[in-house]
């Protein structure tokens, strides 16, 4: 891992514990407002999909059938990337606080702390690959020439 | 990068120069821009289906412009638009608001602006020369001016739907857990589906602001963006031309006028269900082999994610996906049973637990209105449009989704190659239609249907859009199909300038459709004091009857205060009102107990919703209000500029039985003067 991965990784954790910290600002501080917006939209959604992102790039992705450009699919996979950064952060705020209050436990501070504990052992979990094909599996197509 | 892997895919051409590299094969070469239109690749006869290819890319040749001042030119128009909009909001007074809404308050400039933004975007878009970030810059330009500027010219936020979301974050955080409809009765459907609900909860207490009314005027700004990567990849799925992506997204904005992007599970639940969309459309298409369930566990899981957040969130939403995905399933390529399947058990495994109350209580009528397509398509009373500005700003709105609609189809039946290769999309904008025979969803299915056709219908309206869009022919060998004859130049210049107009007519459109009836959702700050000042004073078990519940902060505290609207009441009893309005009332308000009080509030945003919806008139509504002023049973608790609060004396007033008795010839002789009047 490249010392810029290292800090890849650790940055949403690190906006989780910044955001946890901002909430000893006063109440409706832009500064508070900043560190905990910018963590719940992003921060739990880029550890999950950094979490994943090995064996969610093991399957292909379907792109136009007339495509050739190399940067054309890597820019719809950093495109999905951040798309699912930003909807699954905005998945587990929402799943995270169902469960809180209907086990009557909500109150909005376990809500970020769960969800930093979340990105942070999310960051340092070992990333997801996909396993292999079975050997002696065909990865022909039906019907291919190939 | 997926390596193209069938003769068709390694065959077709490259719209994009500037992103594409070295080509590999000959067959795999990009067009050359300054060579014109192309001639048909040999190989692409080798496709199986003997397919012609549709090119997208015949674009004006390239010039070397590209970098210095000309690099920043497509920047003039934006911030030219920009300028206006800053301008136009200087120098808009929304106190007045007239029948047409925002449309005669807006300052010229903003129409001005919002015309130099269309047409910098559309001669942006459709030169090649210019990097793709341009016309992202400029939908984010129009997404601004669309969605942003009601937020910065309001000082209240808009819409009585939102203040009721408003409402029951502030009922969570207060109850501090879910509750039933023996709590709360009706309102419990909310803690049936409280994920949005809850996550507001967390951020308002994270945010340290007081409500979410402290921020949800920006919530259409926030859930259009929320929209705009799921709609990207859902579209550069089906083409890499960059003019179609964007052009379709621009018309995915501009057609979505239906509100649906107001502070509401919905908005949220709708990005969310554009995100399944995108991922299954992108990774679950079949490839075939063991490499077709390769990382499909994973991928499960994010979409199981995904959908259990639209499931706990939103009633309707996971229907709409699962009828998506089933349409989906027709296409061979995606035929694979496990998103539906996921999406279906996830949902009823929700319903058939914690929404099983209210869906146990609402089965009789759902199963009632099943096949009733009229009266599932029928907008209910209440919603008619009444007036020179409501009937006028409804037409643009149904011009405005006719026109989308048409373009979509005029778009299939041009673009056959397309329609061919976006035929899941096709099915997806058609999925929602049976949703016409299952329910009425409160009157509002029409609109929540076009809402969820619009995604697929706007990419095939930039279809319709796109000047000289050619079909190569399949090769020489193959003989299949002929290339299309070329243009001529009068052709090419209506076929540039029409859609220009078609854009800019769609866009400027928009406002009317969206901000048309803004007298009617805009509560003024004295309204909401007013109004903020009853709930205030009123202790537990009060009521608190109104016209209707188009008025801020209607359902503040409605776990411990009751409300009745009178309008949605029977029309015998709204006729007997109009004819004895202080008997009438204070006979419905006496049923409340002590300590509770009985409250009559009658605001200005009752007055344009009754009005502007054909209900009551405003002068009927004002001989209300004076009967009830000039009547003993009750007394003024607080008045100003946007309305007046009364409240039901607990103790009948000597002489009130003969006060009421004249009210009631009264009453009667007015209500027949007003018919007189209404005749002539």
């Amino acid at each position: 891992m490249t010392p810029q991965d290292f800090v890849v990784r650790m940055l949403p954790p690190f906006g989780g514990w910044l955001a946890l910290a901002a909430l000893a600002l006063p109440g409706g501080s832009p500064l508070r407002g900043a560190a905990v917006a910018a963590f719940l939209a992003a921060g739990p959604g880029a550890a999950l999909v950094g979490l994943c992102g090995p064996a969610l790039r093991a399957r292909p992705a379907r792109g136009p059938v007339e495509s050739h450009g190399a940067d054309f699919a890597r820019r719809s996979d950093l495109l999905e990337r951040m798309m699912l950064g930003v909807l699954l952060s905005v998945c587990a705020v929402m799943t995270v606080a169902t469960v809180l209050i209907a086990t009557h436990t909500f109150s909005a501070w376990r809500v970020l702390l769960a969800l930093t504990l979340l990105t942070t052992l999310a960051a340092f979990c070992p990333r997801l690959r996909a396993s292999p094909p079975a050997p002696g599996t065909s990865t022909t197509r039906k019907g291919s020439a190939l | 990068m997926r390596p193209p892997t069938t003769p068709r895919e390694r065959a077709a051409p490259d719209p994009a120069p500037e992103s594409s590299p070295a080509p590999a094969t000959p067959d795999e070469a990009a067009p050359d821009r300054a060579s014109g239109p192309r001639a048909p690749a040999s190989s692409e006869s080798s496709s199986p289906a003997h397919e012609p290819v549709t090119d997208l890319s015949d674009l004006p040749p390239v010039w070397s412009g590209r970098h210095g001042p000309a690099a920043v030119l497509p920047g003039v128009p934006l911030l030219a638009a920009l300028a206006l909009w800053v301008y136009a909001v200087r120098h808009t007074d929304v106190s007045r608001l007239d029948d047409f809404g925002l449309v005669t308050a807006l300052h010229p400039a903003f129409w001005a602006g919002l015309a130099v933004l269309t047409a910098g975007f559309w001669f942006t878009v459709r030169d090649p020369r210019r990097p793709g970030g341009w016309a992202a810059a400029y939908v984010l330009g129009l997404l601004v001016m669309e969605r942003a500027t009601q937020a910065v010219l309001y000082p209240t936020p808009l819409y009585a739907w939102a203040w009721k979301h408003d409402g029951v974050v502030d009922h969570l955080l207060t109850a501090g857990g879910l509750q039933t409809a023996d709590q709360v009765g009706d309102m419990a459907v909310y803690d049936q589906w409280p994920g949005f609900f809850a996550a507001q909860a967390a951020l308002v207490r994270l945010l340290g602001v007081e409500s979410t009314a402290m921020y949800m005027a920006w919530w259409p700004l926030v859930s259009s963006l929320m929209l705009l990567l799921p709609l990207l990849l859902i579209y550069r799925t089906f083409t890499e031309d960059r003019r179609l992506v964007w052009t379709g997204v621009w018309l995915f904005y501009v057609g979505n006028w239906v509100g649906q992007d107001y502070f509401s599970p919905q908005a949220v639940a709708f990005a969310l269900h554009l995100g399944v969309l995108a991922v299954v459309l992108r990774r679950y298409g079949r490839s075939g082999g063991a490499q077709g369930r390769q990382g499909q566990a994973v991928w499960t899981v994010v979409l199981s994610v995904l959908v259990v957040a639209i499931v706990i969130s939103h009633q309707l939403t996971p229907g709409m996906l699962a009828a998506s995905l089933l349409a989906l399933c027709l296409v061979r390529r995606y035929r694979g049973w496990v998103p539906p399947v996921t999406t279906v058990v996830i949902f009823l495994a929700w319903c058939l637990t914690a929404a099983l109350p209210f869906l146990s209580a609402a089965l009789p009528d759902m199963i009632r209105s099943v096949g009733d397509i009229g009266g599932n398509v029928a907008t209910g009373y209440g919603a008619t449009p009444t007036g020179t500005g409501a009937v006028a700003t409804s037409w643009a709105a149904r011009l405005l989704s006719g026109t989308v609609l048409l373009l979509a189809v005029a778009g299939m039946w041009r673009q056959r190659v397309l329609r061919h290769r976006a035929m899941p999309l096709l099915l997806i904008s058609a999925a929602p239609l049976p949703m016409f025979v299952a329910s009425s969803y409160g009157s509002e299915m029409i609109f929540r249907v076009l809402l969820f056709m619009l995604p697929g219908a706007a990419f095939f309206a930039a279809a319709a859009l796109l000047p000289e869009v050619r079909t190569l022919a399949t090769g020489p060998g193959e003989g299949t199909r002929t290339p299309a004859p070329a243009r001529g130049a009068l052709r090419r210049g209506i076929g540039t300038g029409g859609p220009l107009l078609v854009l800019l007519a769609g866009t400027l459109a928009f406002v009317p459709s969206y901000s048309g009836k803004d007298r009617i959702n805009y509560f003024p700050p004295e309204e909401v004091a007013l109004v903020q000042r009853l709930f205030d004073e009123a202790p537990e078990g009060s009521a608190v009857v109104a016209a209707n519940r188009n008025y801020p902060l209607a359902y503040e505290s409605y776990g411990t205060i009751g409300h009745y609207w009178f309008l949605e009441d029977d029309r015998r009893h709204v006729d007997e009102i109009v004819r004895r309005p202080a008997a009438t009332l204070a006979r419905d308000m006496t049923g409340v107990e002590h300590p509770g009080r009985a409250y009559f509030l009658l605001t200005q945003g009752q007055f344009a919703n009754s009005e502007m919806n054909g209900q009551l008139t405003g002068e009927q509504l004002n001989r209300i209000r004076e009967s009830v002023a000039a009547s003993p049973r009750f007394r003024l608790v607080a008045q100003n500029g946007a309305g007046a609060v009364y409240e039901l004396r607990r103790e009948r007033p000597e002489g009130t039985e003969r006060a009421e008795g004249g009210e009631a010839t009264e009453g009667v002789e007015g209500a027949e003067g007003a018919e007189r009047g209404a005749e002539r």
